[in-house]
């Protein structure tokens, strides 16, 4: 993996109406990286998504891909993209799954008409049905074939696994992996169904409220989110830098538990230091992890 | 990662594609259309060889008005706006959008052309003689229909709810062009009416064309007009630039 970002932006906000769905977003995905995109509905995931392909404006800030700023070069950004984008449903419903294959290939100088065969076959995609007669799973196993076949060095999954049963969404992912074996790629999945793609990740974003509040590997993340079970004494105040790394706490009795951010010797130090002892440190899933920046208040950026 | 960048497709291509896909679309009304010229035919047919009237196809086929509602059937199953999956092609979206409105356009020839030969085989069963067969197909108004039609689709969200505004552009085109006829006399070759009903008289329809510089002026004018109002539409779709 190079040090290059396949994509980094710089700023980016967006707003509809009075409505933020972006706030001074930071992006930064290193080539190579699957990208996590994490986030409650409405966190900004679809939108960020589209600003990096120009399908939306932002208000400000700005986005490059591959160097290539999207403002001026947008064609050229999409054509280094295969794109799976939330909805199902397709506009072109009265073509056949076929015809709307030939139509995008049409349109992708790199399309590998060998490499789409067998993805066509591998995801059990009917060419001959029509589109607007696809199921959810269906549809989504087309979209797979679509954003496959050129081989971009860039792939978006919005919410890839949605709509698909255990058994296909398991075999999705299996045929998305061996992809990424065979074809140098960056991927960036925006989802709220972590646990479904996390094998695939080696790099973490939450969104919230539009705000990207972490930002990091996730070795890393794993490294330094853990949670403390510890014993207090009564009256106990926790520290203020300690409530500033807090990124989950509840409290029963004289024994605390807290979600943290830092390294576990710092950590622990600080509260041994601050006279709370520590009986348990144990870590978290990546979704745990994850969802840790979501539930509490007011929580700090990690980036 | 070593990271090769893809190249964006050729231009030849994307306009190939979009003629191909814009027809399939169009199967439908296609469809339709040939229903109704068939139907035509045989009541015209019948008519003409129980040696009735025949027909006026200038007042039975308004191809002008026709042609101004061809977008509609050339975009009624795009989503224009918004994030849609026409622009999430690698095009830049203005030259897309142009390539759809040409897409439609070559459509539109092929369907006129059709008409006129339709036209033909129904002068040549009527018996008319050469002169009775000059086909009436007002181009340059049709061209210009299909751009400001065009136009609407593209430029506007609702084009239905801008229907009056449209009929408002079309009034304007006629007294427009009425206008042109009192200055330059150019609706006898922008609607070869006067070809028509001269057609008695080939000779005296030549005689009667303007000035090539009048009915370039006209012409241009007209069709001006339209390629303005394209190019005004297509503009909102133009990829977004830096703030």
């Amino acid at each position: 993996m190079s040090d290059a970002f396949a994509v980094a932006t710089y700023g980016l906000s967006m707003r509809y109406g009075r409505e933020t769905a972006l706030d001074g977003v930071d992006l930064r995905v290193p080539e190579g990286a699957v990208y996590l995109l994490i986030g409650p509905n409405g966190a900004g995931k679809s939108t960020a998504m589209k600003v990096l392909l120009n399908l939306e404006r932002p208000n400000e800030g700005r986005v490059e891909v591959f160097g290539l700023d999207t403002a001026s070069h947008a064609s050229e950004v999409r054509a280094q993209v295969g794109y799976i984008r939330e909805q199902h449903e397709h506009e072109y419903s009265w073509l056949t799954c076929g015809r709307l294959i030939q139509h995008v290939a049409a349109h992708y100088p790199t399309w590998d008409q060998a490499y789409a065969a067998q993805l066509i076959e591998a995801f059990g995609v009917r060419v001959q049905k029509k589109i607007g007669a696809l199921s959810k799973g269906e549809a989504r196993r087309l979209q797979f074939v679509l954003a496959l076949a050129h081989r971009p060095p860039l792939l978006l999954l919005d919410e890839p696994t949605d709509g698909l049963d255990p058994l296909v969404r398991n075999r999705t992912l299996a045929l998305l992996a061996e992809h990424l074996a065979d074809t140098p790629t960056t991927v960036i999945i925006a989802t709220h169904h972590v646990t479904e793609v996390e094998s695939l990740a080696d790099h973490v974003g939450v969104l919230r409220d539009g705000r990207l509040v972490a930002q990091m590997t996730r070795d890393d993340l794993r490294r330094t989110i853990r949670r403390y079970r510890v014993e207090v004494p009564e009256e106990w105040q926790a520290p203020p830098e300690l409530r500033i790394a807090s990124l989950r706490r509840s409290r029963g009795g004289r024994e605390a538990q807290w979600t943290l951010v830092g390294e576990e010797h710092d950590v622990t130090a600080r509260l041994a230091a601050a006279g709370a002892t520590v009986r348990e440190v144990t870590p978290l899933a990546l979704e745990e992890a994850a969802l840790a920046f979501l539930t509490e208040e007011g929580a700090p950026s990690w980036k | 990662m070593e990271v090769t960048l893809h190249p964006k497709p050729r231009w030849r291509d994307v306009v190939l594609e979009q003629i191909h896909i814009v027809g399939l679309s169009l199967r439908p009304v296609g469809l339709v259309i040939a229903l109704v010229l068939g139907a035509g035919t045989v009541v015209i047919g019948s008519e003409i060889l129980g040696g009735g009237p025949g027909f006026d196809s200038r007042e039975t086929f308004p191809t002008a008005l026709i042609s101004f509602l061809f977008p509609f059937a050339v975009w009624w199953r795009e989503q224009r706006f918004g994030p849609a999956f026409l622009w999430t092609l690698p095009v830049e979206r203005r030259r897309l959008a142009l390539a759809r409105v040409f897409a439609g356009f070559v459509w539109l020839m092929a369907a006129l052309a059709g008409f006129a030969v339709w036209l033909f085989v129904l002068a040549l069963i009527a018996g008319a003689g050469p002169a009775h067969q000059v086909t009436r197909i007002p181009l340059v108004e049709t061209i210009a229909a299909y751009l400001f039609g065009s136009a609407l689709l593209v430029g506007l969200r609702h084009p239905l709810r801008w229907l009056f505004g449209a009929a408002g552009v079309v009034f304007l085109t006629g007294n427009l062009s009425q206008m042109l006829e009192r200055f330059y006399g150019v609706q006898s070759l922008l609607g070869s009416r006067r070809l028509y009903d001269a057609a008695n008289d080939a000779g005296d329809v030549w005689l009667r064309l303007p000035p090539p510089a009048q009915w370039a002026i006209a012409t241009s004018l007209l069709l001006g007009a339209g390629l303005l109002a394209l190019w005004a539409a297509l503009s909102r779709h133009r990829e977004r630039r830096r703030l």
